[in-house]
């Protein structure tokens, strides 16, 4: 009897101290807001698929400092006034430490706001307003893809080196659209200043049919065009270029061209030889990193990672590392980690600027070629841009907030 | 000879004719909208998912049968699940609420437009769908030292067809006359012993099967994907506005016009281009408040 009361006391002291033990590990949740539903998920699932398989992989090792991460998800609908609640939702009633999101440029920047009065870390991971990291940057705010800013400056630096003197530009009438090819043609003309303007079109978002668009810039008869549209149009765009031989006619340049996004979905009858910006291929770089990162997602997902991966990815690694660092995912201590930053991603080394808050990618300018080992088209030529080339400096940035 | 900078007339023709292939996509889908407005007397908000549905049904027919072929046999198959789904609803649900308030039918073509759209993301999911024209059609051909698609001069033959049937089942056929009879007086075709639940259960598959057949054609030269049907029912709402409520060749009128001053628009202010079919609207309600021509409302 005296044996059973001791093995019953010691069965209770070994389960009150894993108890206790599993009381002491916290759980750190971050909070996803995007647009998973219609077009735009075609590039943010990438995204939250590859920020849940880092962390996953984290939490399997134990977590970082014995604490595990938990992702939680909200659908924005690509609405500015949902995607803010969902936010406000993450914060005050789940306690979220980081908000992560959003393609949504007007989301972003609103989810910026709130991050700044919660001290909220907030990495927009899609949003390519420059005003993010820029103008309207702060402490509590991160950009990780490649902005406005940064696609022109890298544009100008590959359409300078072509021999084109009169262009036209064409694009998506809101601020992405006109942010592009503002910025591509403002750099342009600094790197070639004999370039002239012929005109410019303007469309609709989710415009149906581009062709009376391509047929009456090929009746001004420009040297090179350029596009500025993303998101669901680059696919019905590409198509009518294909149709109407816009790309045999006249060179253009169109930032999402090479984008597996984009490619994938028009398959081999994409039009060939259209110049393209992307800070991801999954079979470029050509490196062990980047090819065990494409393998590791497509077998956890069973397709191939297209840029919204490498976005994920990389955020998932900066905040597991900030919290590393600082032990704590709460104000200053964890911005203070997070700032400069560098992580090993598959396109090698990234920084988080610690000035601005933005990840300094590289950025790989191709053309369009169809591929014999892929049922679409591929980035053939890749030129390589590095950050320096591409990102605005300090003191553009110092500038644009007025400092 | 030269009109402006840039401005030629081939320019100018060639850009009219681009109009007017994207006119046939339009006449199409609202002449089908306009059918069931003039004697169902619906306001169908959900025609566009209709429209959207016939685009993923022919890139599945498509994808199933391949090949060039697997287009043709989309174009023919498509629609007409399209008509035969519309069937379903009208026979289990819309012939139940035809003497209820336009109020009531609003709402109940507001809900259905939301279920469908559910139904597609639950079926297809949220990513791009996009299907190749068939090889006879793909590229373009020279107008004048520009390019011209195939697909579009392709377009254009259909157009006039799609008008010539319309014509023909309305004004030629019997089932035409008795839906021609019952948008006007409903009780008196009744009287005459015809079972007008079932003449408005033709006209509303009839009016389908064109959404089906307008998405079936734009298939192959745009994203199939959701959100295509609301861009599509807002302008084939406008259209059948301006050309008379329920009237179907006030469609065509609506559909040129909207298709015409969008295209030209294009190349005479490419800047500005967005708003000219929205100021042809505008003006025309402005000079004809009830549309081009007589409204059956």
């Amino acid at each position: 009897m005296k044996g059973k009361l001791w093995l019953i006391l010691a069965l209770t002291a070994a389960l009150g101290l894993a108890l206790g033990g599993a009381a002491m590990a916290k759980t750190i949740k971050i909070g996803m807001v995007d647009c998973y539903s219609g077009p735009p998920s075609t590039y943010t699932n990438d995204v939250r698929d590859a920020f849940k398989l880092y962390i996953k992989k984290v939490n399997a090792k134990g977590g970082v400092w014995g604490n595990k991460f938990e992702v939680l998800t909200r659908d924005s609908k690509f609405k500015v006034d949902l995607g803010l609640a969902a936010a406000k939702e993450l914060i005050m009633r789940e306690g979220v430490s980081a908000l992560v999101g959003t393609i949504n440029s007007g989301l972003a920047l609103a989810i910026s706001d709130l991050a700044q009065r919660e001290n909220i870390p907030f990495f927009a991971t899609f949003s390519k307003s420059a005003k993010i990291s820029g103008a309207k940057g702060h402490r509590y705010v991160f950009q990780i893809t490649e902005n406005t800013a940064m696609i022109g400056k890298a544009a100008a630096a590959g359409l300078a080196k072509k021999p084109y003197i009169k262009y036209w530009i064409a694009g998506d009438d809101y601020e992405y659209g006109h942010a592009v090819a503002d910025g591509v043609w403002q750099n342009l003309k600094k790197l070639k200043p004999e370039v002239k303007l012929l005109g410019q079109s303007w469309w609709k978002v989710g415009e149906p049919d581009f062709t009376p668009y391509i047929t009456a810039i090929l009746a001004a008869k420009p040297d090179a065009v350029i596009v500025a549209t993303g998101g669901r149009d680059c696919v019905p765009f590409l198509k009518a270029a294909q149709a109407t031989g816009f790309n045999k006619k006249v060179p253009f340049y169109m930032h999402t061209a090479t984008e597996l996004a984009t490619l994938r979905p028009v398959g081999k009858g994409a039009p060939e030889g259209v110049m393209g910006t992307s800070n991801y291929h999954f079979y470029y770089p050509d490196s062990a990193a980047n090819k065990a990162f494409a393998k590791e997602f497509q077998d956890a997902y069973g397709r191939i990672p297209t840029v919204g991966a490498l976005y994920g990815y990389i955020t998932a690694q900066l905040i597991t590392g900030a919290y590393q660092k600082a032990k704590t995912m709460k104000g200053d201590k964890f911005v203070d980690a997070v700032e400069g930053m560098k992580v090993n991603t598959p396109v090698g080394t990234v920084e988080l600027r610690a000035y601005d808050h933005q990840a300094l990618l590289p950025m790989y300018l191709g053309t369009t070629k169809k591929s014999d080992k892929y049922d679409f088209l591929v980035a053939d030529g890749i030129i390589d841009i590095t950050p320096a080339e591409a990102a605005p400096d300090v003191n553009e940035i110092k500038k644009a907030r007025g400092k | 000879m030269e009109i402006a900078s840039h401005i030629t007339l081939a320019a100018l023709g060639q850009q009219v004719l681009v109009g007017l292939s994207r006119t046939t996509i339009l006449f199409i889908v609202s002449s089908g909208l306009s059918l069931i407005l003039g004697v169902l007397r619906i306001p169908n908000i959900s025609h566009g998912s209709l429209y959207m549905i016939g685009a993923f049904f022919t890139y599945s027919v498509a994808s199933f049968v391949g090949g060039s072929a697997g287009f043709w046999v989309a174009l023919v198959l498509a629609p007409i699940a399209v008509g035969l789904l519309s069937l379903l609803v009208e026979r289990g649900i819309f012939c139940h609420l035809y003497e209820r308030e336009h109020l009531m039918l609003l709402l109940f073509t507001f809900s259905l437009m939301l279920v469908l759209g559910d139904l597609v993301k639950l079926t297809y999911g949220s990513d791009y769908r996009s299907l190749a024209a068939p090889v006879m059609l793909q590229g373009s051909f020279s107008l004048g030292n520009l390019p011209f698609p195939r697909y579009n001069a392709f377009l254009l033959l259909v157009g006039p067809l799609v008008a010539f049937g319309l014509w023909f089942l309305t004004n030629k056929t019997k089932i035409g006359k008795i839906a021609r009879a019952a948008a006007v007086d409903r009780e008196m075709v009744a009287a005459m012993g015809i079972n007008v639940s079932w003449v408005f259960a033709f006209v509303f598959c009839i009016g389908c099967l064109l959404a089906g057949l307008g998405g079936a054609l734009v298939a192959p030269t745009q994203n199939i994907t959701q959100g295509m049907d609301h861009a599509i029912v807002m302008e084939c709402f406008l259209i059948v506005i301006i050309g008379g409520l329920g009237n179907m060749w006030g469609a065509l009128l609506g559909a040129l016009i909207f298709g015409l001053t969008s295209s030209i628009g294009i190349l005479v202010w490419p800047q500005f281009a967005i708003v000219f079919p929205y100021v042809a609207v505008v003006i025309v309600l402005l000079l004809r408040p009830k549309g081009l021509l007589k409204s059956t409302w």
